[in-house]
C-alpha cells in the first residue's frame, strides 16, 4: 500500500521508498527513511495532497511523491 | 582580524531571525519556507574584531534541488568561512541534524545552535545539550532569539571557536557501514582534479548526486566500479545517518519535571484506571463515569502523542476537508474588513489624518500665503501640488499598513502555508500550484516585492507564469483609488465594490492562469510538492510593532520621495502651459491666463483612445489619462495628480460608469515601474513585455465592459440583470457538463480526485 491510499488519522511505518533521482533523494532526506512512522493527518480538499507527520515535524506530499512511499498499518486497530 | 561566518540551516528555522539580531539588520523573515531566496551579508564589530556574517537560503541536505539551495551549498563547499554556525530548530532536531552530519562529512567547521529553546521549554521539555556536544564534538549553544544575551553568547562562542580550537575533521563511524573507503580509492585522482574533497566526493557518489558526479567526469570503468559495491547505496546512506542521529540523540531531549508531574497527577491524584484489563473491567460493571474518565484520558494522551509526531492540533479544524476552505474566506473577509470597513479601526485613523490635513495644513497655509500676497502657481503649487496630492495618499497610510500587518501576521502564524496546501489540488488544475498562492497573496501588499518571492518554485514555467499574473492582484498602492473613487460615487456599497476588485483581480488571474496551461507552450511541468508545514506560532509584539513600523516607513519615505517628484512634475506639466489668448500667444500658469497646459495637449492627443471607456472625453478626459500615465511610475500617483486636479468628483462629474470603469482600469492595467523591473529580473524581457501588453489589453476590455453594463444598468437595470444571469447559469451549465464529461470514468472516492489515472485501485463510475 503506498501513502496515498493510506486513511486519514492513523499511523503507518514506512516499509520502502521507490523511485530514484531527486524526488526519491529529497523523501530521505526529510526522513522518510524505511521504518520511521508516520501519522497520516489528512487530505486536501480538492484532493491529491497528503498532509503527514514524522519526526516532529509536518509535511504535505503531492501525490507523485506520495505514491513512491509504501507503508504498513502501525496502530493496531 | 577579519572573520567570516556563514548561517546555515534547514529552512524556518529562523536563521534569518538570528542574523537580524546579530546584525541589527531588518531583513524579511517568515513562518514559511524559503523566505530568504539569496545570501546577505554585513559586517559587524564584535570585541575589536570585523565579522562579515551571512545569512545563506535554507536547505535539507547538500544535494540540492533549486537554484537558491546550491547558493549555500556553494557557500559551504567553497570553504572560505571561519566557521559555519549551524542553525537548528531544536523542536525537530533530528531532522535538522541530517545536515549536520552533512556538513561534518565536508569537514565544515560547524558551531551548532539549537534555536527556539522558548518552545521547547513552552512544551514542557529541556535538553541536555552537553550530550550532543560530546558525541558530535562541536560547540552547541542553546539559544531563543527573543533574548538578545543568547545572540551574544553564540558569537562569543564563536569566536572562541575560532580562535582556540584547533579545527579536526571528525571521524564520522557510521560512514565505515558503507563502502566508503572503497569509493574514494576509485574516485581519489578525479576528486583532486576537479578540486573536491575527497569524502565529500565519495558521499555524493553514493548520493548519486548528479552536480558532483559532473565534476567528477568518472569513466565507465569507475562507473562499473562503483556499482559493483552494491545498489541502493543512496538509500543506505540515509538509513545509516538517521540511525546514527537516533543514537546520539538518546537521552537529550527529555520531559521536565512539570510533565512528570503532569502523569503522576493522571495516575495517582485522579486514580485512573490506564491498563487494559482495568479498562475491561470497567466495561464489565457498566461504571460509565469511569468509562468517560478513560476516554477522556486516553483523548487527552493520543493529542499528546500526536503532538510529540508533529500534528497541531489547530489544523483539524483550519485543515479540515469541508471547513478549511469556508474558513480561509471568513478569514480574509474578516482582514478586509477590519482594514478597510467603515467605522472600523482603519477607518477612524484615515478620517483622522483626513481632518488634520485639511483644517490644520491645506487652509491655513492657502491663507498665510494669500496674505503675504505669494504669487499665485506658487500657493498653487504649495496647497494644491503638494499638500493635496500628498495628502491625499498619506491618509491611506493606516489602512495600508494594517493591510501589510494583517499578511504579516497571517505569514508569521504559518497559516499562508496551510493555505498553500489546501489550495494546492485547485491551483494544480491551472498549473501552479500552492505555492503560487504564497506570491500571489504577497502581491496584495506589494507587487513588486511579491514577485520576488517566486523565487524557489521548482517548475520554470509555473514560476514565470506566477510572477506574470501576480500584478493582477490590487496591490496597496491602489486602494487609495478604489476607496476615493467609491468614497465619491458608490459611498453605500463602498465596502462591496472595494472587495469586488479584490476578488475581479484574482479571479482574472485565476482564468489566465487555467488558459495559459491549455496552451502547450505554456503548459507547466509535472511537480513534485513537498512543502513542510511550520508549526503554528503567536508573533510577538515587539515583531508586530516592528513589522508596523517598518512598513510605515518604507511608505512615508515612497510618498515623500517617488510620489513627491512626480507630483511636482505632473502639477508644473499640468499646470503651465502656452495658448493664444486675444491673438497673442502667451505662456503663464493656467490660473492667471486661459491656456492650455502642457500636460493638457499631450493627454487630450491620446485620451479619445479612451473614450470607448467612459473616462477619456469630455473638458475632464485628460487628466483622468494623466492620472494614468503618471500611475505608471508609482500607483499611489494616480490619485495624488487626481488629487491636484481638483479630486476625483471633478474629474467624472456625475458619470458613475466612468469612475467604475476608471476603477477597474486602475485595477488591471501595466503595474508600476518598480514591478516590471522586479518581473525583468525574474522572468526576463519576453515575460515583462508580454505580461504588460496582457495587462494593458484586458484592462481596456474588462473596463469597456463593466462601463456598458454600467450603462445598461443605468437605463434599462432589468436587461443589464437579466444578462447577468443568464451568463452565470450559462456558465454554471457548462462548468458540469464538462465536469460530467472528465469524471465519466473516474474511480469512486478517489483520493486523487481522478488523477491517479486507476492506480488507487477503488472501482470506476460506469
Amino acid at each position: 500500500m503506498t501513502l496515498m491510499h493510506a486513511e486519514s488519522d492513523r499511523i503507518y511505518r514506512i516499509v520502502s521508498v521507490s523511485g530514484d533521482g531527486d524526488r526519491h533523494r529529497r523523501l530521505l532526506d526529510m526522513g522518510f527513511t524505511p521504518g520511521s512512522e508516520i501519522y497520516v493527518a489528512g487530505y486536501a480538499p480538492f484532493g491529491g495532497t497528503v498532509l503527514v507527520s514524522l519526526r516532529g515535524f509536518s509535511v504535505a506530499l503531492r501525490e507523485n511523491a506520495a505514491d513512491l512511499i509504501n507503508v504498513e498499518c502501525a496502530d493496531g486497530l | 582580524m577579519d572573520y567570516n561566518i556563514a548561517l546555515v540551516g534547514n529552512p524556518n528555522v529562523g536563521k534569518t531571525s538570528v542574523y537580524n539580531k546579530i546584525t541589527h539588520s531588518f531583513e524579511h523573515v517568515g513562518n514559511w519556507h524559503g523566505v530568504t531566496v539569496e545570501a546577505v551579508s554585513k559586517d559587524i564589530l564584535f570585541e575589536h574584531r570585523r565579522i562579515t556574517v551571512c545569512d545563506l537560503p535554507g536547505l535539507y541536505s547538500l544535494t540540492v534541488y533549486s537554484p537558491e539551495e546550491g547558493v549555500s551549498r556553494d557557500a559551504v563547499c567553497a570553504g572560505d568561512h571561519q566557521a559555519i554556525i549551524d542553525v537548528c530548530d531544536v523542536n525537530d532536531l533530528s531532522r535538522n541534524l541530517y545536515l549536520t552530519l552533512q556538513l561534518l562529512e565536508v569537514g565544515a567547521p560547524v558551531v551548532l545552535t539549537l534555536n527556539m529553546m522558548d518552545e521547547l521549554s513552552r512544551r514542557g521539555q529541556v535538553v541536555n545539550y552537553r550530550k550532543l556536544e560530546a558525541a558530535l564534538g562541536l560547540p552547541v549553544v542553546p539559544m531563543s532569539t527573543k533574548r538578545h544575551s543568547e545572540v551574544h553568547i553564540l558569537l562569543s562562542v564563536t569566536v572562541d571557536y575560532i580562535e582556540h580550537s584547533r579545527h579536526k575533521r571528525r571521524e564520522l563511524p557510521y560512514l565505515k557501514k558503507l563502502p566508503t573507503e572503497q569509493i574514494k580509492t576509485i574516485i581519489e585522482k578525479n576528486a583532486e582534479k576537479a578540486g573536491i574533497d575527497l569524502l565529500y566526493a565519495a558521499v555524493k557518489v553514493m548520493e548519486d548526486d548528479s552536480y558532483v558526479l559532473e565534476k567528477l567526469a568518472l569513466s565507465e570503468e569507475q562507473k562499473a566500479g562503483i556499482a559493483a559495491l552494491g545498489e541502493g547505496l543512496q538509500d543506505k546512506l540515509a538509513a545509516v545517518r538517521y540511525e546514527y542521529i537516533d543514537k546520539i540523540m538518546d537521552g537529550v531531549i527529555m520531559s521536565s519535571v512539570a510533565d512528570e508531574h503532569h502523569e503522576m497527577h493522571e495516575h495517582y491524584v485522579h486514580d485512573v484506571p490506564l491498563t487494559q484489563s482495568e479498562r475491561e473491567e470497567a466495561e464489565k460493571r457498566g461504571d460509565e463515569e469511569e468509562l468517560k474518565h478513560i476516554r477522556l484520558h486516553g483523548k487527552i494522551k493520543k493529542n499528546e502523542d500526536l503532538k510529540r509526531r508533529g500534528f497541531s492540533g489547530a489544523d483539524r479544524i483550519f485543515l479540515n476537508k469541508y471547513l478549511a476552505l469556508p474558513l480561509f474566506f471568513v478569514i480574509m473577509l474578516a482582514v478586509f474588513f477590519v482594514t478597510f470597513g467603515d467605522y472600523m479601526p482603519g477607518y477612524w485613523m484615515k478620517t483622522g489624518l483626513e481632518w488634520i490635513f485639511d483644517n490644520a495644513l491645506h487652509d491655513p497655509v492657502e491663507k498665510g500665503l494669500t496674505n503675504v500676497g505669494a504669487w499665485n502657481w506658487v500657493t498653487g503649487l504649495v496647497t494644491d501640488g503638494i499638500i493635496d496630492g500628498l495628502g491625499g495618499v498619506l491618509v491611506f497610510l493606516p489602512q495600508i499598513v494594517l493591510m501589510f500587518l494583517f499578511l504579516a501576521l497571517l505569514e508569521d502564524s504559518g497559516y499562508i502555508s496551510r493555505v498553500a496546501f489546501m489550495t494546492d489540488g485547485l491551483f494544480r488544475k491551472i498549473g501552479l500550484s500552492g505555492r503560487s498562492v504564497f506570491t500571489m497573496l504577497m502581491g496584495f501588499g506589494c507587487s513588486a516585492t511579491a514577485v520576488l518571492t517566486s523565487r524557489g518554485m521548482e517548475d520554470e514555467k509555473m514560476r514565470k507564469k506566477t510572477v506574470m499574473l501576480t500584478p493582477f492582484m490590487s496591490c496597496s498602492a491602489r486602494f487609495p483609488v478604489y476607496s476615493a473613487i467609491c468614497a465619491a460615487y458608490f459611498a453605500s456599497g463602498k465596502a462591496f465594490v472595494i472587495f469586488g476588485m479584490y476578488i475581479l483581480g484574482a479571479a482574472i488571474a485565476l482564468v489566465y492562469a487555467a488558459v495559459l496551461n491549455k496552451i502547450k507552450k505554456f503548459k507547466s511541468g509535472e511537480m513534485s510538492f513537498i512543502m513542510e508545514m511550520p508549526p503554528y506560532r503567536i508573533p510577538t509584539v515587539t515583531r508586530v510593532f516592528q513589522i508596523l513600523w517598518h512598513n510605515a516607513k518604507a511608505f512615508v519615505i515612497r510618498v515623500g520621495t517617488v510620489v513627491f517628484a512626480i507630483n511636482i512634475i505632473v502639477w508644473l506639466l499640468s499646470s503651465f502651459g502656452v495658448g493664444t489668448v486675444d491673438g497673442k500667444t502667451v505662456f503663464g500658469y493656467c490660473g492667471d491666463v486661459q491656456v492650455k497646459s502642457f500636460l493638457e495637449y499631450f493627454a487630450s492627443a491620446i485620451a479619445p483612445v479612451f473614450a470607448p471607456l467612459g473616462f477619456g472625453g469630455g473638458e475632464h478626459g485628460w487628466q483622468a489619462v494623466t492620472a494614468l500615465l503618471s500611475g505608471l511610475a508609482a500607483k499611489e500617483v494616480v490619485l495624488s495628480s487626481m488629487e491636484s486636479f481638483g479630486g476625483v468628483d471633478v474629474i467624472f462629474g456625475s458619470n458613475y460608469c466612468a469612475a467604475l470603469s476608471f476603477v477597474v482600469f486602475t485595477l488591471l492595467y501595466v503595474p508600476c515601474i518598480a514591478t516590471l523591473t522586479a518581473i525583468k529580473k525574474e522572468a526576463g524581457w519576453k515575460w515583462m513585455l508580454g505580461g504588460a501588453a496582457l495587462q494593458l489589453i484586458t484592462a481596456y476590455v474588462v473596463a469597456l465592459i463593466f462601463y456598458w453594463m454600467g450603462i445598461l444598468f443605468v437605463y434599462n437595470a432589468g436587461a443589464a440583470v437579466s444578462i447577468i444571469i443568464v451568463l452565470a447559469v450559462a456558465a454554471i451549465v457548462a462548468a458540469v457538463v464538462t465536469h460530467v464529461i472528465r469524471t465519466r470514468n473516474v474511480c469512486i472516492g478517489c483520493p486523487g480526485a481522478g488523477s491517479c489515472g486507476g492506480s488507487c485501485g477503488r472501482k470506476r463510475k460506469k
